[in-house]
């Protein structure tokens, strides 16, 4: 199934699932899960859960199951995984869910990981968080891409719908064999010859409510468990005996199914990478400094409770982040540590002299080191950017320096220049822009 | 106003792209958002406070914005409603031998024919609608300052199109009296 904006709804989710599944476990091998609970601090837990995850998805990525389609905007399995673990990252509620779920079944079972079947249970609660965050990213998903409301409980029913019409695809299409369940869908009795209904559904846009109410209503009768709109569960309480929300549930998966069958890959895409809005965004704020429209403000549904103190949360991150001086300065020690990880000997006087001072970065960041500075740049903008300068470049990769490499140029450990590449974010995400 | 450069910009975005909020909706409608983007209805105290709290709502927002960038560039790109140039320099007594539109796709050469004067039109091949209008062999007009019609013609395989100056003034001294400005326009 296919929405705007959603990138996690399509059947390579099972891939995904899977990778971030295996890959979690590989990561659980390097970090004690015991280590992730409370009381260890939730915000580092969920760096050093998310970034030995990254690792883990990066090693992988060359696997057949990694580089396998995910869904039909051309993004890899690899991909989407990487993309929901660095979700995780901005998540820390989801996180904490997580973690609680850890601890209760810890509390239950000391150490169940390492008993027999815990490897199994752990996959499971790592499925579980994924799962629901990847409905959560996906509502936003929505919403940002064509500006309306979207629950993750919408996406759900959604997905639900998808499948119940793929269910009554595949018994109109074996209708013989299937004549009882057939009828019970269409609400009269089918005999021998094919019904019109049979030959006329060719996509969900052509799958009426009623079939699906009745296909949940006969489910039990037929397979013996109940259908999803006939469970005691409230989930789809909405939609249950609304046959107008349904048909135009199934109408905009048909719709948008076949606008974006008929496109090349990522249009209406959260893909763009190009800067060129963020003017726009700024633009908007200025203008409305300067001259800002008098009231009423025009907001949905507004909430004003909801989002007191919401802005404040960056600034008190910034107010924690520990200023590093620029420890490196024409150091001698330089060209050591850089040719230790196999990059030119002055490879950091090069990298500092192609950077912009004056850039807002630049300011932002000056008390930073260099290597914390292309650590978060690494981290926001990926290892190649057509924005950066070759001499920040690893001859030999064509891209940033790796982590580790960058570790070794500012010589402190890995985890040391995570904190320290985290709190630079943090910083700039709290910082007020100046000047541009 | 600014001087972001490119790596700002991709930074500052990537840094607006990754915020999350727990319990974040949309908080302003598109027509908000819209009237904000294209000017017309700055974004009130209130609105701009919920754009900057809300991480969604300004996804959304750059949604928008990418869309009305896409908008622009493919109207700039292969449709074309017409170019306008105006009469540069005062002149100094010396005939006039071009023009050109603000745009620079198109010149207007004024060449004289053994004592009868001609104009030539003259489309850039470096135009975005340059295939498309030769294509087209599109109908096309110059009119000057004050609307009447210099030229009707269409382009020939080399993107010009040529006929004799119809008024009695002399190039130069006819655009000065005609609003020293001209305009080339499809004829729909």
């Amino acid at each position: 199934m296919r929405l705007p904006g959603t990138r996690y709804q399509e059947p390579g989710w099972e891939q995904v699932r899977k990778l971030l599944g295996a890959c979690s476990l590989e990561a659980f091998v390097r970090v004690d899960p015991a280590a992730l609970l409370a009381p260890a601090p939730r915000a580092d837990t969920l760096a050093l859960y998310v970034d030995t995850l990254a690792e883990s998805l990066h090693a992988a990525g060359r696997t057949a199951r990694a580089a396998a389609a995910g869904n039909g905007y051309g993004e890899t399995v690899g991909e989407l995984a990487l993309g929901l673990a660095y979700e995780l990252a901005a998540r820390p509620a989801d996180w904490d869910a997580f973690r609680t779920a850890l601890a209760a079944e810890h509390a239950r079972a000391p150490g169940f990981w390492r008993q027999a079947g815990g490897e199994a249970l752990l996959r499971k609660k790592v499925n579980d968080m994924f799962a629901l965050l990847r409905d959560k990213v996906d509502a936003d998903n929505y919403q940002a891409a064509c500006g309306r409301p979207c629950s993750p409980n919408r996406i759900y029913a959604y997905r639900m719908l998808d499948t119940a019409y793929g269910e009554i695809a595949r018994l109109f299409a074996g209708w013989r064999e299937h004549t009882a369940q057939v009828g019970a869908i269409l609400g009269r009795p089918v005999d021998v010859s094919l019904p019109i209904e049979v030959r006329q559904l060719q996509s969900i846009a052509g799958c009426r409510p009623e079939w699906i109410m009745r296909w949940s209503e006969s489910l039990e009768r037929f397979t013996g468990s109940p259908g999803p709109l006939h469970t005691k569960s409230k989930r789809f309480e909405s939609v249950k005996n609304s046959p107008g929300k349904i048909a135009a549930m199934l109408a905009e998966i048909g719709e948008y199914e076949a606008l974006s069958g008929n496109r090349d890959a990522d249009w209406l895409h959260d893909q763009d990478t190009a800067g060129a809005w963020i003017e726009d965004y700024w633009r908007v704020l200025d203008e409305s400094a300067q001259g800002a429209t008098p009231g009423p403000d025009l907001i949905l549904e507004a909430r004003q409770d909801e989002m007191d103190g919401m802005e404040d949360m960056g600034a008190a991150a910034a107010a924690n982040a520990p200023a590093h001086a620029a420890a490196i300065d024409d150091d001698p020690l330089e060209a050591v540590r850089a040719e230790a990880v196999s990059l030119p000997p002055g490879f950091l006087s090069a990298a500092r002299a192609a950077e912009d001072p004056g850039s807002w970065a630049g300011r932002m960041l000056g008390d930073c080191s260099l290597p914390v500075r292309l650590a978060v740049y690494l981290k926001l903008l990926g290892g190649a950017d057509d924005s950066y300068p070759d001499a920040w470049h690893d001859p030999a990769t064509g891209a940033l320096p790796t982590m580790q490499q960058l570790a070794a140029l500012d010589a402190v450990s890995l985890p040391t220049l995570r904190k320290r590449r985290d709190a630079a974010i943090a910083m700039l995400e709290a910082a007020p822009r100046t000047g541009g | 106003m600014k001087t972001t450069s490119e790596i700002d910009r991709k930074l500052q975005g990537s840094l607006l792209m990754r915020r999350r909020v727990e319990g974040d909706r949309l908080l302003l409608a598109d027509a908000v958002l819209l009237a904000a983007l294209d000017g017309s209805r700055p974004l009130s105290a209130g609105e701009r406070a919920a754009l900057q709290a809300s991480p969604l709502t300004a996804r959304r927002l750059r949604t928008l914005a990418l869309a009305r960038r896409g908008t622009r560039a493919a109207a700039n790109d292969g449709r074309w409603q017409g170019s306008h140039g105006m009469l540069r320099a005062a002149d100094g007594g010396a005939a006039l031998r071009q023009l050109a539109t603000d745009d620079g796709y198109w010149r207007l050469h004024f060449v004289d024919g053994a004592g009868a004067p001609r104009v030539i039109l003259q489309l850039a091949p470096e135009a975005p609608f340059a295939a498309r209008l030769l294509r087209e062999a599109a109908l096309l007009r110059v009119l000057d300052g004050a609307g009447a019609e210099v030229l009707q013609g269409r382009l020939d395989a080399d993107g010009e199109c040529e006929c004799a100056w119809p008024f009695a003034d002399a190039p130069a001294a006819h655009f000065q009296r005609h609003g020293a400005a001209f305009s080339v326009l499809p004829v729909s």
